[in-house]
């Protein structure tokens, strides 16, 4: 088996990129560079091929993973060239493994980190006490409208969320936070800014806040 | 310059983002600053439409083999985008770099669909850049304009510099590089300019009009102006370039594929068709060409759709082994094609079958009209019992959905004339349930039928459209009749038709209507969610302009039409012997079965004329 984890970075206005639009791009990038991609069997073939963690609209990322398996073997570097020579500007493939277990990458997904940059005029210390005001809830309740039906249902993230790091920097609190992430149990970055800015009282709009992905983490041993 | 907009806090309010990002694969990166002259090349529409269209990604290609001339791209943002970047006072600004559209040297629209106008005057707005000439200044950027509007240019006078009729591939380089050996001087251009065939500057010339309110006469108001503004031709096709690593939209586009053009031109000469008219000659790419570009364009983009683009593909006259060479290869690249504007008679038929094989989407069939009259009348080449006998075939091999095209409101057309489009679907859905018995099987057929709007350029354009009333009545009458089982029909909006044949044949005067119009807030009017009708019929109202006059009239034929000064280079003569034609439903040979002396063959050579005879 040919399967292969490429680390891929996503900055600059490509972050608009939707996740779908994304993945039409790399299918066209593995076919200019005649990496040709194994296709499942069956009565309509795909390429097999997936994002390890979707990643939202407008969000930036150092380290995203993408999984695929190829019909040949390639040499790991020669992945990386020939990808690299047709990504559009703003995705960068940084590091490829092999990889060749049999669970797939995406569902051992445990955690993610996020950093999250929101104009802030304070100082370090006053941005360390709103972090502990924030945590300091009993629970940290909202509303998660389900994408299903549809329905709206309260919630309590405070179980989901692993660590929140503050830091103030050239005018802007940054955030690192740490959370679920996975099919077990996941906690979207948009809840905990949302409610963050309502207990902190922080008055700011979210189009001039930037969330980048740090990290995916998984529940084996398995580090990229 | 100024600097790039920082567009993060615009993008993460708005709709599908990536229509505004640019740096796709493939996009050509330029410096502003280090090249002598910047031209942006705008898609009045959203960018899924605009990359869509085969004509942006030629002249994008060709302007920027020049080294020392940029195109950029613009297209029309979406309402929600639009206002934000009122708000918060941001220009349009091009994909490439992100700078505002304003400060490049000429900004160029492609007229492909009367229901865009609004859209470049709105975008002028965008930009920052006074919407009427007579607000610009020299340091606003030359706004030209091209496509097969431009051959009735005169609705849009207002609002354009200067317009370029014909093929663009090697006019608007030549203009673009004009500009640079005119060191930019204004005056000087506009002078050489009007001297290249294709080029129409409407500043030098006046209209006069009668009290009737057609033209009276034309005034030439400089010593460079032509009587006649004959279109420009581009000879060699073959060796024209053509996009050989065309952009890859990062939003899905409609058409989101790699595309060749066969040829240029059609022989067949509906009389209803301006694009059958105005890219006459028939001009073919050699089959090695053609295979050269599709390999290269797969191979550059990753594409695994390809289409094959013409007015009529079939009628490429090796079509047999070009599409077969085509096919292989594509096969082996896991490509899949499809052959727009294909006439599916037996041989194309075959064609179908063995590109879809298993996975068989709908055929579609542009009849146009019911009765074999009134088909002679616009000179359509298509019987009943081909069509027919070609349906019953595709049924029977598994074709389960059927497309037809009519259009409504033609000259000469009756209610006897409808009744022939209901006597279709009726046969069949009757063929239908001989092959797959009573139940009728995984069965759809579709009647789409759209309305007439006279083209200027065309033997109908002495011929008036259909007033609402009596398009309505036609359509409520269809839609009585088609009621039948696994029969679908759809019909198009009528206001928009009958603006559509307002601008296809207006003159100068409006340009107010467009111009109230766009102040009243109308705009995306191709987009049925966005139609304003309240708006234009107030604009109509507030204008004084008749619907009427220019939608609903016949024309005689020795009235001066307001594109009387733009030469399609097919002669007046050929309009007028068409036109009799029709009224007495006497068919037009194909061309290639011998000249019909339309007048091309005065300007140009025609290779295919005649070819069948030989």
């Amino acid at each position: 088996m040919n399967r292969y984890v490429l680390k891929f970075r996503k900055e600059g206005y490509i972050k608009y990129t939707s996740h779908l639009d994304l993945l039409r791009l790399f299918s066209r990038s593995f076919r200019m560079t005649d990496i040709e991609l194994k296709h499942s069997e069956g009565f309509n073939p795909h390429p097999k091929m997936s994002f390890v963690q979707p990643l939202s609209l407008g969000y930036s990322s150092a380290c995203e993973l993408f999984e695929f398996e190829t019909v040949e073997h390639f040499e790991l570097d020669e992945i990386l060239r020939r990808l690299n020579s047709v990504f559009p500007k703003g995705v960068f493939a940084e590091l490829c493994y092999e990889y060749n277990e049999k669970n797939t990458l995406a569902s051992l997904v445990d955690a993610a980190g996020y950093r999250v940059i929101i104009p802030f005029c304070g100082d370090s210390e006053s941005a360390d006490k709103l972090v502990k005001e924030y945590l300091s809830q009993e629970e940290i309740n909202t509303v998660k409208v389900s994408k299903k039906n549809g329905k709206s249902k309260t919630v309590n993230i405070k179980p989901m969320i692993r660590d929140i790091k503050a830091e103030v920097r050239d005018g802007a609190l940054v955030l690192d936070l740490l959370l679920d992430s996975g099919s077990y149990s996941n906690l979207s970055p948009e809840l905990v800014i949302t409610t963050f800015l309502e207990s902190t009282r922080l008055d700011e709009k979210r189009y001039n806040i930037e969330v980048e992905r740090t990290g995916i983490y998984f529940s084996s041993n398995f580090h990229f | 310059m100024s600097s790039r907009i920082n567009l993060d806090s615009l993008l993460k309010r708005v709709e599908k983002p990536g229509r505004y990002i640019g740096n796709e694969i493939n996009q050509v990166a330029k410096d502003p600053e280090r090249v002598s002259c910047n031209f942006c090349f705008a898609f009045p529409e959203l960018y899924e439409i605009g990359m869509s269209y085969q004509g942006l990604q030629i002249l994008y290609n060709i302007v920027n083999l020049k080294e020392n001339i940029y195109c950029q791209r613009a297209f029309a943002p979406n309402v929600d985008m639009e206002k934000i970047m009122r708000e918060e006072n941001v220009p349009l600004f091009t994909l490439e770099t992100k700078m505002p559209v304003k400060e490049w040297d000429i900004f160029g629209f492609t007229l492909q669909y009367e229901m865009t106008f609004t859209n470049i005057l709105n975008m002028l707005d965008l930009a920052q850049i006074p919407v009427r000439k007579k607000d610009r200044t020299e340091k606003d950027p030359i706004i030209i304009a091209g496509g097969p509007c431009a051959y009735n240019p005169e609705p849009l006078c207002d609002f354009i510099d200067m317009f370029l009729i014909g093929d663009g591939e090697e006019l608007l380089p030549k203009v673009l590089e004009l500009y640079v050996s005119c060191d930019k001087d204004r005056e000087k251009f506009f002078n050489e300019a009007a001297k290249l065939n294709g080029v129409y500057i409407p500043s030098f010339y006046d209209v006069e009009y009668n009290e009737d309110g057609t033209i009276k006469k034309l005034c030439k108001l400089n010593e460079n102006a032509k009587d006649v503004i004959k279109r420009s031709f581009v000879e060699d096709i073959e060796n024209i370039p053509y996009p050989e690593k065309p952009i890859i939209p990062m939003v899905e586009a409609v058409h989101d594929r790699a595309c060749v053009e066969t040829f240029r031109g059609c022989t067949r000469g509906c009389r209803f068709c301006q694009a059958g008219m105005i890219y006459r000659p028939v001009r073919e790419r050699s089959k090695a060409r053609i295979l050269e570009l599709v390999e290269k364009q797969i191979k550059n983009t990753g594409h695994d759709e390809l289409s094959l683009l013409s007015l009529s593909t079939s009628d490429y006259s090796q079509f047999e082994s070009m599409i077969y060479d085509v096919i292989d290869y594509t096969k082996s690249q896991n490509v899949a094609v499809s052959l727009p504007s294909l006439r599916i008679d037996k041989f194309a038929f075959n064609v179908l079958y063995r590109i879809q094989e298993f996975k068989k989407t709908s055929l579609t069939y542009a009849v146009e009209a019911g009765t074999q009259r009134l088909r002679d009348v616009i000179n359509k080449g298509v019987r009943e019992e081909d069509v027919l006998t070609s349906i019953s075939e595709a049924l029977k091999l598994g074709w389960g959905h059927i497309k037809l095209y009519f259009v409504i409101g033609l000259p000469t057309e009756t209610f006897e004339d409808l009744d022939g489009i209901v006597d279709i679907a009726k046969k069949i859905t009757d063929i239908n349930y001989e092959i797959n018995g009573r139940k009728g099987g995984r069965f759809n057929l579709n009647i789409s039928v759209s309305i007439f709007v006279p083209k200027a350029d065309t033997p109908f354009q002495w011929y008036p459209q259909d007033t609402n009333e009596v398009i309505r009545e036609k359509q409520r009458y269809l839609r009585e009749k088609l009621k039948m089982k696994n029969v679908v029909f759809s019909y198009h909006n009528n206001s928009t038709s009958s603006l559509e044949a307002v601008f296809a044949r207006g003159d100068r005067r409006v340009g107010a209507l467009i111009y109230r119009a766009f102040e009243l807030g109308c705009k995306l009017d191709g987009w049925t969610e966005h139609f304003k009708e309240d708006a234009w019929n107030q604009a109509f109202i507030d204008t004084g302009i008749s619907k009427e006059f220019y939608a609903n009239r016949t024309r005689s034929y020795d009235e001066i039409l307001p594109w009387s000064h733009i030469d399609c280079c097919v002669s007046k003569q050929y309009f007028l012997s068409e036109a009799e034609k029709a009224s007495r439903a006497v068919t037009t040979k194909d061309c290639r079965y011998g000249c019909n002396d339309c007048g091309i063959n005065n300007e140009i050579y025609c290779p295919l004329g005649g070819i069948y005879n030989e």
